[in-house]
């Protein structure tokens, strides 16, 4: 069966956006949503010993997901390849999920009309790999770094799988118990 | 942290559930209990809370729904039994039903349902009382059971939410026993029923109110001394940050501590009207801090990212609309 997870290569991330940018284009977002900021802490250490770090992020697609059992709508659905997304004909917008992500990964955009508003997140680009199968999510295509890696973990010839099973990686909050799906290559030098 | 998700309404919501919940489950606990076998005598003056409990889960419904980002398919909330607030909505719509069979019984304009009603009160009563004390729990449960906020997700908060909201029960009904514009049911013994319930309510809110004190501090201290770096952030505001004049003269010193002293002082104009109301407010204080304090364990860079955004009233934002772009 096939289950889809993405790895991040923190090594490869200058910051440059263009993942973000090219979500915000395919998934058409309102001005005020944002499902894959590029994070940083800003420049660390000292002077001449400093460097930056870039932390890529997106929905977790976590295999236990908080998100999904608190929906009281159904709208908030799990795909068998691992994909979580949000029916927006079955949302009313109740935001418990929301406040169920422990990584801020839901958001509902007031930038729409007050009573037509709904969660949105992450698909993984669901609709373009249902329409042209093969196809990555925009923001893994778009990556010029080839920071972002996205396939199916249950596959041993994929990339995903080959570099999970060969470098070391971190998954965020995994304490949680939420098994998230993406996993990092940690920074040179170890950060994470 | 982007925003608060769930704001003013959601706070309403959980207070006015509470304290509908908390007057039914006590109404029940009286007639059925505590007063047993005098549900004739009681049953008039218990009229009046009772409409008031049904008012407060239907204010509490309206507040829900507009929070809502789609009222229009709010009964959507039903269809999911994984998900807490659809047994929470379950619960609401049940208690509201049968607490309206129970307050029809007493209409008196209108005699139907009074003969139709009367023979199931003692049911009636029963079945919302039951709801009323799920209800009050699940306030609390609703928040604790999301573990992305530290300082919900502690089983001391749905002790706390339910403490709160018997206490604040015990306020209203105390304000509103016997008040009930069907009159012709009120006899003289209801009026002495009133009295006695009155008497055993003014002991239960002072234990109420010194156990709300007790849950209160030892949740918030314990997150202060022990909790995650998040929850502890999130205490340190209350105890001496931006709420803590909330916390400590709004909440503990005017919701809790000044009433409980009126109470102590003994049966007086003091006690019974004004530290009603004043618990009353310290509930809702307790349930608007509580919903405020959404705190979640940031990701790397995550607070300096959101708040480097521009804010949505960014006049570039809005050029456009406005026509002068150039
Ligand atoms: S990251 Fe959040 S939104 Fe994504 S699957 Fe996990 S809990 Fe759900
Ligand atoms: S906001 Fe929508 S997707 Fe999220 S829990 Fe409510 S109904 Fe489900």
């Amino acid at each position: 069966m096939t289950r889809n997870v993405m790895v991040i290569d923190l090594r490869r991330c200058v910051g440059c956006q263009s993942c973000t940018v090219a979500c915000r284009t395919w998934n058409d977002l309102p001005m005020d949503i944002i499902y894959n900021p590029v994070l940083t802490e800003g420049v660390q250490g000292d002077w001449p010993n400093v460097h930056r770090n870039w932390l890529p992020t997106l929905c977790m697609h976590c295999e236990n997901p908080e998100c999904v059992p608190c929906c009281p709508t159904g709208a908030s659905q799990q795909d068998e390849d691992g994909t979580v997304w949000v029916d927006h004909t079955k949302c009313m917008g109740c935001k418990v999920c929301v406040n169920a992500c422990p990584y801020g990964m839901r958001d509902v955009s007031h930038m729409v009309p007050r009573f037509d508003q709904y969660v949105r997140k992450c698909t993984f680009c669901r609709d373009r790999r249902q329409n042209e199968p093969g196809k990555d999510p925009y923001c893994v295509q778009t990556c010029h770094q080839k920071a972002r890696i996205f396939g199916d973990i249950e596959d041993p010839n994929s990339e995903v799988s080959k570099l999970i099973n060969s470098v070391e990686t971190f998954r965020l909050f995994e304490e949680l118990g939420t098994n998230p799906q993406i996993y990092y290559i940690p920074f040179l030098g170890g950060h994470r | 942290m982007k925003r608060h998700y769930w704001t003013s309404p959601i706070a309403i919501y959980l207070f006015l559930g509470g304290l509908g919940g908390g007057i039914m489950f006590l109404a029940w606990i009286m007639s059925a209990f505590v007063f047993a076998g005098q549900a004739d005598v009681l049953g008039p003056a218990l009229a009046g809370p009772m409409f008031i409990a049904l008012l407060c889960l239907a204010l509490g419904c309206f507040f829900l729904v507009f929070e809502l980002g789609q009222p229009p398919v709010f009964w959507r909330v039903f269809t999911t039994a994984t998900a807490i607030i659809k047994w929470g909505a379950t619960m609401l719509s049940i208690a509201m039903f049968f607490n309206l069979f129970y307050v029809l019984a007493y209409v008196p304009w209108f005699p139907v349902f009074e003969n139709f009603f009367m023979p199931f009160r003692a049911f009636n009563l029963g079945v919302a009382g039951i709801m009323g004390l799920g209800i009050m729990i699940y306030t609390g449960v609703m928040l604790s059971t999301l573990k992305a906020h530290s300082f919900w997700a502690t089983p001391a908060l749905p002790i706390l939410f339910t403490t709160s909201a018997t206490s604040t029960g015990c306020a209203a009904i105390s304000l509103s026993l016997g008040v009930w514009p069907g009159s012709v049911h009120m006899t003289m013994a209801s009026y002495l029923g009133a009295v006695a319930i009155h008497e055993v309510l003014h002991v239960v809110d002072i234990v109420l109110v010194f156990v709300e004190i007790g849950i209160l501090l030892i949740m918030v201290l314990s997150f202060l001394g022990s909790g995650t770096r998040t929850a502890k952030r999130a205490a340190k505001r209350w105890v001496s940050g931006a709420y803590a004049g909330w916390f400590w003269i709004g909440m503990i010193g005017f919701g809790l501590v000044i009433p409980l002293c009126m109470y102590l002082s003994g049966v007086s104009a003091m006690s019974n009207g004004v530290a009603p109301v004043l618990v009353l407010c310290g509930g809702l204080l307790l349930r608007y801090l509580c919903v405020w304090t959404d705190d979640r364990q940031p990701l790397p860079g995550e607070e300096r990212y959101y708040n480097k955004l521009p804010k949505s009233d960014a006049q570039f934002l809005h050029a456009w609309e406005d026509g002068d772009l150039y």
